[in-house]
């Protein structure tokens, strides 16, 4: 057996030459090459962009390299750490409720016992997943409108909550544009998010829920001690992979924002299309291009802080 | 582990030197791009040719004419679905000259822009259409031929009427002329329902009061006579200040003098309309309306296609929206609801005429590039032959015969024509609807068209609602671009913005928003700016 293991160990210790190497995996390096290529044309040469964010270029004379100065110019505006601030809690209050509501979803499907009633209850909650956000947010705009021809507001006059007249807008009050967004995405999001949770509710073995109603567990019961822990390493996997996404948050808010909810809505994609289109003269693409730097760098650091926490978590990392 | 560390080694020498040699390469990685977007819906694969220039005879005043001119223009000249072939072969047998036009998808044609003046002149096309931003902007950073002197020194000069010189006036940047419009800008009139004037019992409002009341009326009162009062309001917009320069044309009414971004005096000097008492006063009555409910409560959240589809429904009576053949499309829209069609253009209020009447957004340019080869040709055969008053300004506006527009007896669209009316003929890309135009609209020329082929075609409502426009109009200012316009200016328009929706929607007092303006930098950025301005 001694001997043995000193074979394996010898040949996991085997220093082949490069060349044989090459030579002896070379099936695999000729599959790896389509994705290197890839990965070369469309992530790593797109980087030497990078570069204009230490320069002011507007996008026909030469860049001016003028070191750290958009980066000091990005750190004073307020409007950028407004947008900051913005992004990092409209993320992650996102990334929460949306979490939180598919793992109740799930349970609550998973507890139907007719099947073509949850496969009905299924396909109806992924439907507003393949709805644009276009069409999303024209849909709760009607449905939102401040005025009798909007559902919420009309069954407010209605109950006598708020007075005719006296609708709320409630997509252009500082006070409800938040929570609204917040309703919206878990409306179209939540129902996707739940078919992770669905897969792994399927995975438990029925013989735990047999031995829990043997032992006189009820339902709820078996919920709390069966079906949560199992999904607990789901949902912080769920939770981190998404946490490395929330820079990224664009086109839910642009499609809903307005100019009376700015303060409450601006990110900092929506601030970088401000700037580049929205100046009144040829953008500054070394401006824009620093803050969208800032951005995917603080977005690498919680890829890395996630990372961690997927080790101290999980055993292993997300990467 | 040496093997895995050579190997790491060779993989990472080999992405650094990606990057290093896309970093020499990178005009030519630039190029590639501007490639694709070339080839978006090039009409002649022969995009390498040195045009703009040629070895075309001469004529008198030594200029030549050039062989093919390179062009890039946006969805408003004659798309490759509506058989751009034939326009370009018409353009040839006119002038002699091959066009060669690229044509990006016209939702992404500024984008498509940026990119073909970041690839280097040697992508750049002779001549380009751009809008009064880029125009400033791409004049500010020398991309863009003078042709100040050119035009001055041209025959059509003397073409230009009077009002057609001043939008050209106001294309000068420091008294340079680096574009020339295809037409005038056009702009926004306002248009009353006839029926609901009638039925509350009122005339076309002239003064600001009078408009007011006649709100009044139609928020309160049953103007679309269903019987119920209330139901309706008075006015709609996109947007409480619009997305685009000029900014105010959409509530004219409500802003009267008043101006939110920067404005060159009487005097010369720049100043931002924003920090003037007028804008105040205009914050003031715009909150007061929005409060009566004679402003549309969605006015923040609405697109243009809202207000459209909300007036085609009657639910209210009063829009501004841009004249001419709009007027057409309105009124044809609300019958085709069963509705009354009948409009009335209003004549500015007297507030609004007395600073000068609706205003008129500052027109695209055909620009020639710093890159033309022969820009004097250029301008000569493309741009000055363009407003010739005859064959091809007749092909600019109406397209080619029996392609286009056609003179044959025949049915078109459900529309009747005799042999020897003038008609234009049934769309390529949108079926069931016919062309209304080609690049030009002849109701906007700066040059009239000498026996004008389609002078009878157009609605008599159309005509007048251009006509009230043309007459009680004054020009946009167009803004130079600056460092620090770019730089801030994005940051003030969105801060600008959010203060008039505060005071408007939220109902926030008008001093308290001054003082948001000056918390939170707008004052610090727009002095900036003027000063950026004024140091020109």
């Amino acid at each position: 057996m001694a001997k043995l293991s000193k074979e394996a160990a010898a040949v996991t210790t085997n220093k082949r030459p490069l060349t044989t190497s090459l030579y002896f995996y070379r099936g695999f390096y000729i599959m790896f090459i389509p994705v290197l290529v890839f990965a070369i044309l469309f992530h790593y040469l797109p980087m030497y962009g990078i570069r204009y964010a230490f320069t002011t270029y507007k996008g026909v004379k030469d860049p001016v390299f003028i070191g750290m100065g958009n980066f000091t110019k990005m750190l004073g505006m307020p409007a950028f750490w407004s947008a900051f601030g913005n992004t990092i809690y409209l993320s992650v209050v996102k990334l929460l409720l949306n979490t939180f509501a598919a793992v109740a979803l799930s349970l609550l499907l998973n507890e139907l016992r007719s099947l073509k009633f949850k496969k009905f209850a299924q396909t109806l909650v992924y439907l507003p997943h393949f709805m644009s956000w276009v069409v999303t947010a024209s849909v709760f705009t009607l449905i939102l409108s401040p005025t009798s021809a909007g559902l919420v507001n009309s069954i407010l006059v209605k109950l006598g909550i708020v007075q005719a007249g006296n609708e709320i807008y409630f997509l252009a009050d500082q006070k409800w544009w938040v929570p609204m967004y917040f309703m919206i995405n878990v409306w179209k999001d939540t129902g996707w998010a739940t078919i992770i949770f669905m897969a792994t509710l399927s995975g438990i073995s029925p013989e735990l829920y047999e031995a829990a109603g043997i032992d006189g567990a009820n339902r709820w019961q078996a919920m709390r001690y069966i079906t949560l822990p199992a999904l607990a390493n789901t949902i912080i996997t769920v939770l981190i992979l998404n946490l490395a996404k929330i820079m990224n948050l664009f086109e839910s808010v642009f499609v809903m924002q307005n100019d009376a909810v700015m303060k409450q809505s601006d990110v900092l994609q929506t601030y970088i299309y401000t700037q580049t289109f929205n100046s009144g003269a040829l953008p500054d693409y070394g401006y824009t291009t620093a803050v969208g730097l800032a951005s995917s760098i603080v977005g690498c650091i919680l890829v890395l802080v996630c990372n961690k926490a997927s080790y101290k978590v999980r055993g292993r990392g997300i990467m | 582990m040496k093997h895995n560390r050579l190997f790491a080694a060779a993989l990472a020498t080999l992405m650094a030197a990606s990057v290093v040699l896309g970093g020499c390469g990178g005009s030519s990685s630039s190029s590639s791009s501007s490639g694709d977007t070339g080839s978006g819906n090039a009409a002649s694969s022969d995009t390498g040719a040195a045009s703009g220039g040629g070895e075309a005879a001469a004529s008198d005043d030594g200029i030549e004419k050039p062989e093919t001119i390179t062009i890039m223009v946006d969805g408003t000249v004659t798309t490759q679905e509506n058989n751009q072939q034939a326009f370009i072969d018409k353009f040839k047998e006119l002038t002699g000259i091959q066009l060669i036009i690229n044509q990006p998808d016209h939702d992404a044609y500024y984008d498509n822009v940026g990119q073909t003046f970041a690839s280097g002149p040697d992508n750049w096309p002779d001549v380009i259409i751009l809008s009064s931003t880029y125009y400033a902007g791409y004049a500010g950073e020398g991309a863009l031929w003078d042709m100040t002197d050119a035009y001055e020194n041209s025959e059509l000069k003397g073409r230009i009427n009077e009002s057609g010189q001043s939008v050209i006036d106001g294309l000068r940047i420091d008294g340079h002329l680096y574009g020339f419009p295809s037409g005038r800008g056009n702009g926004c009139v306002t248009y009353v329902k006839k029926k609901w004037l009638d039925n509350v019992g009122m005339e076309a409002p002239t003064n600001y009061d009078e408009y007011i009341k006649m709100l009044d009326a139609f928020t309160t009162g049953d103007p679309d006579g269903n019987g119920v009062d209330g139901d309706t309001y008075g006015v709609s917009a996109a947007g409480i200040i619009a997305a685009e320069t000029p900014y105010i044309n959409y509530l004219p009414e409500f802003y009267q003098d008043a101006f939110p971004s920067f404005v060159k005096g009487d005097d010369g000097v720049w100043y931002d309309g924003f920090t003037e008492q007028s804008f105040k006063d205009a914050l003031t009555r715009l909150r007061e309306a929005y409060a009566a409910g004679y402003i549309d409560k969605e006015t923040l959240t609405n697109g243009t296609n809202d207000c459209r589809n909300k007036f085609y429904e009657d639910k209210f009576g009063v829009f501004t929206y841009w004249a001419g053949t709009w007027d057409s499309n309105l009124k044809n829209n609300l019958e085709a609801n069963g509705l009354d069609g009948e409009l009335v253009p209003l004549k500015p209020l007297a507030e609004v005429a007395d600073v000068g009447g609706y205003i008129e957004r500052t027109p695209p340019v055909w620009a020639i590039t710093e890159a033309c080869e022969n820009p004097e040709g250029v301008f000569k055969y493309f741009i000055e032959t363009m407003h010739d008053g005859g064959e091809i300004q007749t092909l600019w506006s109406y397209g080619v015969e029996d392609v286009h527009w056609s003179r044959k007896a025949e049915e078109v669209c459900g529309n009747t024509y005799a042999e020897g009316e003038f008609h234009f003929a049934e769309s390529l890309e949108k079926p069931g609807t016919q062309y209304t135009k080609q690049h030009m609209d002849s109701m906007l020329a700066l040059v009239p068209i000498v026996d004008d082929i389609g002078a009878n075609g157009h609605a008599p409502e159309a005509v007048e609602s251009q006509e009230i426009f043309n007459n009680n109009c004054r020009q946009a200012q167009l803004v130079p671009s600056t460092d620090e316009m770019a730089q801030y200016n994005g940051d003030l328009t969105t801060l600008k913005n959010s203060i008039v929706a505060d005071v408007v929607v939220q109902g926030v007092s008008i001093d308290e928003a001054y003082q948001r303006f000056e918390t939170e930098h707008g004052a610090e950025w727009s002095k900036m700016i003027v000063d950026s301005l004024n140091a020109q």
